[in-house]
């Protein structure tokens, strides 16, 4: 028989054929009624023998109708530290604390909540004494995020927060043989590997992609979770079905509208363009090169946001041919880059004046002293949350409070509009 | 409005003029535009025996290797596709996760040039045993059995490792393993016949020449070309 203790909490097909005992395990079909019982996804396409398969899922290894799903339930065992291990000992400011110790609270009383906080208002070390009473009782927990790059922030923050927990980091980029761990750090994409494991699980940037509004992601956080488990959203912008939430008295929301600083969130300057912001030619409209050169005369570090990963060579080439006299380094990054990690290190180090990119930095990164322009924020790849997000990059530093936050566009969208009127809403 | 098989968004297949007035069924896209435009097809100076693009010349390197090899009977290969990362990554999903489904992805970029060619058979290249048993298909097959009359001819002998695990060097010194499957009837006209093997992506040329030895050493007279979706 198999040492399956490593295993505790996780889900995984065998075939039908495999007749090996595993004790403590629950074994169901994992393709049902036409659903998917590890993803929750509607199973449609066959293979030639007519069997069905998942093709959501299939990354983690095909599953095929007639193959069995085993989930481990056996007891895992960890032990209580008198301080739930934690070694952190910074100051939370008072509205801070507030948030944590009803997180605290609401964890006691197997409540789950909602963060509603502004972009900066220091999330993670709110998290520190929750998960500290999670670990002291001997429980185990889950902080799930939807992008690879915030777990990569994470890990590091809680591993020097508890130095004496044994966390585990899994995402889709690096290979980790599957551990028994009582803090696991993951994508949500990891999640689909869990059966009510957890007793508590905490998703932090609910509302980016590609959490918000996938169903796959949304049902494997809600198996993830043991059933009398608690669940805890961080968000700077919630989603409606959040909000939905709240309103059924399921969870409780925490609002925090300020932040760490206890500076306002600098609110977007919008700019009207009628001419396309590079015409045929390839030159870059008159009115938003001024903006530019506005904010390197400034001397403040700038992020440029484009639509499109297609669009930072042409966009790049284009400020480059106008902004060679004034000896500005430029340089564009985007999701396949291989040098991305070093051009973002970079450009913190300010050796580059300006950094071109698309959604991808558009949250979980600080740059000191950054001002923000949004080419093209009426085009539909930015949800108001992006928008706030991005906007949320600028004036992080307690010693730089405000900045210039721009949004050129062509079209007043639904989104512009809601992204200002959510921040202004903070703000009061 | 379609899903598009790749990149799973809706999308508006585009209406040929042809198309209205024909009486025919078109085969509806399977993939959306810019998915389809992800690859790259073959253009310019390509190699004269197997379709490789190059700079300049007329034969490339590994061409004449086998020209050495086999003192000039080169097998002359079509392919129409680059190899480039969109498709290595069509591949692994297609291959190595087995999402079935995606063999019409590569039927939709071979369809109209396999369907307008003229052999007497079409003989698939085939996977190992082992491996169609844990995919429950046959990676060959599946796409171009819809497009021609398939005779499964070869068969691969049980245990050899797949040749896209391997460097250049390892797939060259790959030995034969294909063998004919006796099972299969076959007409008169075979021994003299033209015939197309068919495989997914040519790499080195390896495993298409052990196809053509082992067809050759049973049926000499055999006319054979080569047709692959990727160079």
């Amino acid at each position: 028989m198999e040492d399956l203790t490593l295993l505790s909490g996780r889900q995984w097909i065998i075939n039908q054929k495999d007749s090996s005992t595993l004790e403590d395990c629950s074994k169901v079909p994992v393709i049902e009624n036409g659903l998917c019982n590890r993803c929750g996804s509607k199973v449609e396409c066959k293979l030639p023998s007519g069997k069905l398969y998942c093709r959501a899922c299939i990354g983690l290894g095909r599953a095929n109708e007639g193959d069995i799903l085993v989930r481990c339930q056996n007891a895992s065992q960890f032990s209580k530290l008198p301080n739930g291990g934690m070694t952190w000992n910074g100051q939370l400011t008072t509205l801070q604390q507030k948030i944590s110790d009803n997180l605290v609270l609401n964890f006691k009383q197997k409540k789950s909540s909602l963060v509603h906080a502004v972009t900066g208002a220091g999330k993670t070390e709110m998290l520190f004494q929750l998960i500290a009473e999670c670990m002291k009782n001997g429980k185990r927990a889950c902080i799930a995020t939807p992008r690879i790059d915030v777990v990569n922030e994470l890990f590091p923050r809680f591993e020097a927060a508890f130095a004496e927990i044994e966390i585990g980091k899994y995402h889709g980029r690096e290979y980790q043989e599957p551990n028994l761990d009582q803090l696991t750090i993951c994508t949500t994409h990891q999640l689909l590997k869990f059966y009510e494991a957890f007793d508590l699980l905490v998703i932090d940037e609910v509302d980016s992609f590609p959490y918000v509004g996938n169903d796959q992601l949304h049902f494997a956080a809600k198996n993830a979770v043991k059933k009398d488990g608690v669940r805890v959203y961080l968000t700077a912008t919630p989603t409606e079905d959040l909000l939905e939430e709240v309103k059924q008295g399921k969870i409780e929301i925490l609002k925090l509208n300020r932040r760490f600083h206890g500076g306002l969130l600098p609110v977007p300057r919008e700019k009207l363009f009628i001419k396309p912001f590079l015409n045929k030619k390839g030159q870059i409209h008159a009115n938003l090169l001024a903006e530019v050169k506005k904010v390197v005369k400034s001397e403040h570090p700038l992020l440029i946001f484009v639509p499109r990963i297609e669009q930072i060579p042409i966009y790049l080439a284009a400020l480059k041919k106008k902004l060679k006299d004034n000896n500005v380094k430029i340089v564009g990054v985007h999701a396949q880059d291989s040098q991305r990690i070093e051009k973002v290190a970079a450009f913190r180090e300010r050796k580059y004046d300006i950094l071109l990119t698309t959604t991808i930095l558009e949250r979980g990164v600080t740059f000191k002293n950054v001002w923000v322009i949004i080419v093209a924020a009426d085009d539909p790849i930015y949800t108001a949350a992006s928008l706030v997000q991005i906007a949320g990059r600028v004036g992080r530093a307690k010693e730089d409070k405000t900045g210039l936050v721009l949004y050129c566009y062509h079209r007043y969208t639904k989104n512009i509009r809601s992204s200002i009127k959510q921040i202004k809403g903070m703000n009061k | 409005m379609r899903q598009c098989l790749l990149c799973e968004q809706e999308f508006i297949p585009p209406i040929k003029f042809a198309q209205i007035f024909s009486l025919k069924n078109f085969r509806q896209p399977k993939i959306c535009f810019h998915c389809l435009n992800q690859f790259e097809k073959l253009t310019g100076n390509r190699c004269s025996v197997c379709s490789k693009m190059m700079e300049q010349g007329i034969i490339c390197s590994d061409c004449k290797k086998w020209q050495k090899i086999y003192q000039g009977e080169v097998l002359h290969n079509s392919a129409l596709y680059r190899y480039n990362s969109a498709f290595h990554d069509l591949m692994v999903a297609y291959k190595r996760r087995g999402d079935y489904v995606l063999r019409e992805v590569l039927q939709e970029l071979s369809w109209d040039y396999l369907s307008k060619t003229e052999f007497d058979y079409y003989i698939p290249v085939p996977t190992s045993p082992g491996h169609q048993v844990k995919r429950q298909f046959d990676t060959i097959s599946a796409v171009y059995g819809d497009i021609v009359s398939l005779t499964p001819l070869l068969a691969k002998k049980e245990g050899s490792h797949a040749q896209g695990e391997k460097n250049k060097e390892e797939r060259l010194k790959t030995p034969q393993s294909f063998f004919i499957d006796k099972t299969i009837k076959i007409k008169e006209n075979i021994q003299t016949g033209k015939v197309l093997l068919l495989d997914d992506i040519y790499t080195t040329g390896r495993t298409l020449y052990h196809a053509r030895d082992c067809l050759k050493s049973r049926f000499p007279g055999m006319h054979i070309e080569s047709f692959s979706i990727c160079r």
